[in-house]
């Protein structure tokens, strides 16, 4: 199960416009305005969004090896935003969804929020943070954490 | 690990042994009465033709037919793809018929007995398994009335993994799109101009949910609704297949009828055969439309609202008490700190409110007004580490799911009939507006404050000459009145154009073609009732006139409810006249309407109007329906 969702996050991957998450570039968090004009965005109601279709290459992800973490990457480098909302919270539908990549069974989900919760400052220890650095923070993190290094090896 | 998709064929064999009508041989009759089955020609995107018995196909893609006239000739078209099934494998099998058209492979073979080459699609099957669809869940993003291209909503397919355990993500799950492929420096009014003639090619496009719902719901604020379908397994693989059978596959998009609902519609009809969506559409395919035939032929198991980020955040301020608000507002203006005593004096549930409802405004902010960044990114980190250290504090709730839902809304067509006075004659009138919604149509399921009109026609007979007259047509008319506060300040704006009856200096009416607009504010006065004044400007182009055109600027003071019930409006319009013929032209107006249910209003308006210094009286009675 795992290793499909791992696929189907990563297939919607080479819409992303930036190189390689996971490899120490990602967005910066709360970066603003995404750039993209509005009336360019209402255009995607009936929708522009075209070219990216069946047939697509998940391209080759160099640096992080583990699979679960590339797909955490990749979600976080475009959610960061919520993905920070939802951890200083310590719950909420971004989070879960992190949970979910990286595989956290159920019953170890709440000691995940937590963890996230507490160490909030040190994921994201300025306003300058990206998805890349805090990916790290985050695997660094677990790997310490006795229930949940099992996530990361 | 749920179970890899077998070839192609096996579904085709459990319907094979599903249904009792079995040839061995396609005899002529058979063939011919397949070729013309609504099913075969629902795969085929087969449409009769307007003149002549023929059909031909809505493809518009030479790879998706078989046979060389496949596009006109539905028969030679199921002759050529039994052929092709039924060849032997030779080369790369996923270029063989049976993994290139599965959803034709396995409707024929549901019919005819056919011999069954072996072949391993492992394109299609990988591509099935990536998908691991269980369910299908058709979205609808509510209508956003800033962009006209998007206002009459957006519909999409999402495919749902089985809901199995905890590791069951919607947020993961894939998405269905149809689309015009535009390219992304087309205008608006370039992409409107070639939508409606058919320059774009329309692309079949998967993506992830979670992309979807931050275009939608984070970055254009649309709420969305999902409707998921009761098809089974069968009939989901079935949509799958056919799918795959039109992806990359060009269908060229037109924004009125074959647009993003209309195709997602074929792959219902495709899906359940007998469903025939594709006959309701008629001159256009509006999606909130399609919604309710989707509902009326109960395709629908069960509808969740996932509420957009503005909605959100509305609700989150909502939800504080007036100090908490005062505060928020403090803080995202940067009048106080996070670290200020005012907010770490509070308790810690309000404490987690107020930086909840602040962080999610102050992001919203930095999205829709372009906050800058250096102000808004170290607020934004601030606001969650202090956020953070308060262990077990809920967030705030959800929105509460509105009470009724878009397609449950009044119908789009309007017919009105009525009576009035103009001040000097009366007179009868039919009024038809086949699109969308006033200010005073029934507002259940609609925005507040948002009006889109298309080609509405009033033509009136007046009594005492027998005389038919076109008092109106209104090519397209917007208003977007959306209340301002302390947190929000959109601007209220208004454009309409079309022709109408103007009267000249010495009496006469005239049609006249007209351009209308106007910005201003909106106001909440209380609940229900909101306050509106807008700057205006008028443009009419007659030879009637003395210079051919005259030009108006002017304002329009109003009061507006709209209820379940009564609706409600009421004001002044003054107008100066300052090209042709100087003067000034005044309204004093006020106009009602009782709402019978969704189905039918009862409407009312009375006015008093100045202009080259007449007094006039003016009022109208009509009954309106809607379909």
């Amino acid at each position: 199960m795992k290793k499909l969702i791992a696929g189907a996050i990563l297939l919607g991957a080479s819409s992303m416009a930036f190189a390689q998450p996971g490899c120490g570039v990602g967005a910066m968090v709360w970066k603003g305005q995404s750039g993209i004009a509005p009336h360019v965005l209402a255009a995607t109601t009936n929708g522009i969004f075209g070219n990216q279709t069946f047939g697509m290459t998940t391209g080759t992800l160099g640096c992080q090896t583990n699979e679960s973490v590339q797909s955490m990457a990749m979600y976080m480098d475009s959610n960061i935003d919520k993905v920070a909302r939802d951890m200083s919270r310590g719950s909420g539908e971004n989070l879960e969804t992190l949970a979910v990549l990286l595989g956290v069974d159920e019953a170890d989900r709440g000691e995940f929020s937590r963890l996230l919760q507490d160490n909030f400052a040190s994921v994201f220890p300025n306003a300058d943070t990206t998805s890349d650095q805090a990916v790290d923070a985050i695997v660094t993190l677990l790997e310490k954490n006795e229930r949940l290094s099992k996530y990361v090896a | 690990m749920p179970p890899r998709t077998l070839p192609g064929l096996t579904f085709g064999l459990l319907l094979t042994a599903a249904t009792g009508t079995i040839a061995s041989t396609p005899t002529p009759d058979k063939l011919a009465e397949l070729a013309a089955s609504d099913a075969w020609l629902t795969l085929g995107h087969y449409h009769p033709d307007t003149l002549g018995s023929g059909h031909t196909s809505q493809a518009d893609d030479a790879s998706f037919f078989l046979a060389e006239d496949g596009d006109s000739d539905p028969r030679a078209e199921l002759q050529a793809t039994i052929d092709a099934i039924t060849a032997p494998v030779t080369g790369d099998p996923n270029d063989h018929a049976r993994c290139q058209f599965p959803a034709r492979d396995a409707w024929i073979r549901s019919h005819l007995e056919l011999p069954q080459p072996a072949v391993n699609c492992t394109d299609f099957n990988d591509w099935k398994g990536d998908l691991n669809t269980r369910a299908v869940t058709m979205v609808f993003a509510a209508s956003y009335l800033n962009s006209p291209s998007s206002m009459f909503g957006h519909t999409f397919l999402r495919l749902d993994p089985p809901k199995e355990d905890g590791e069951t993500n919607l947020l993961l799950a894939n998405t269905i799109s149809y689309a015009a492929d535009a390219a992304e420096h087309d205008s608006e009014i370039l992409f409107a101009y070639r939508g409606i003639v058919g320059g774009y090619p329309g692309i079949t496009s998967v993506r992830p949910y979670y992309e979807m719902v931050k275009v939608y719901s984070d970055i254009e604020n649309r709420d969305l609704w999902e409707y998921e379908l009761n098809l089974t397994q069968d009939e989901v693989d079935q949509m799958l297949a056919h799918t795959w059978e039109i992806r990359n596959r060009n269908f060229d998009y037109y924004f009125f009828d074959e647009n993003c609902a209309y195709r997602l519609l074929a792959l219902i009809d495709v899906a359940r055969p007998g469903t025939q969506l594709l006959d309701e559409v008629s001159t256009h395919a509006i999606p909130s439309d399609t919604i309710r035939w989707i509902v009326d032929r109960n395709l629908v198991a069960d509808v969740t609202y996932r509420p957009s980020s503005a909605t959100k955040v509305e609700h989150a301020l909502e939800s504080l008490d007036s100090h908490e608000r005062q505060l928020s507002a403090a803080i995202a203006n940067g009048y106080v700190q996070v670290d200020d005593a005012e907010v770490q004096s509070l308790s810690e549930s309000s404490k987690a409110n107020v930086l909840d409802a602040t962080y999610d405004y102050v992001r919203h902010q930095t999205q829709a007004e372009d906050w800058p960044r250096d102000f808004a990114a170290p607020l934004s980190h601030n606001l969650l580490v202090a956020r953070s250290q308060l262990d077990d504090q809920p967030s705030i709730g959800p929105p509460e799911r509105p009470e009724v839902r878009d397609d449950q809304g009044h119908d789009t067509m309007r017919v009105g009939v009525g009576a009035g006075y103009t001040g000097a004659r009366h007179y009868t009138e039919l009024s038809l507006r086949p699109a969308y919604h006033d200010l005073l149509d029934p507002p259940a399921g609609y925005r507040p404050g948002a009006q889109l009109q298309f080609l509405r026609l009033d033509t009136r007979l007046y009594s005492d000459h027998q005389e038919v007259q076109v008092e109106r047509l209104v090519g397209v008319g917007i208003r977007s009145l959306t209340p301002r506060d302390a947190f929000f300040t959109p601007l209220s704006w208004q454009v309409s154009f079309g022709g109408r009856r103007s009267e000249m200096p010495d009496g006469d009416r005239i049609f006249t073609p007209y351009l209308e607009g106007g910005a201003g504010g909106t106001w909440r006065l209380g609940s229900g009732l909101r306050a509106l004044a807008i700057v205006t400007g008028d443009l009419e182009i007659s030879k009637h006139m003395r210079r051919g055109y005259d030009i108006a600027p002017g304002v329009d003071l109003s009061l507006l409810h709209q209820g379940d019930q009564i609706s409600l409006m009421t004001g002044v319009r003054s107008k100066a006249w300052i090209v042709s013929d100087q003067h000034r032209e005044d309204r004093l107006y006020l106009e009602g309407s009782w709402h019978l249910g969704r189905d039918y209003s009862v409407k009312a308006s009375l006015e008093r109007k100045h202009h080259y210094d007449r007094y006039e009286t003016l009022w109208q009675l009509g009954f309106r329906a809607y379909f």
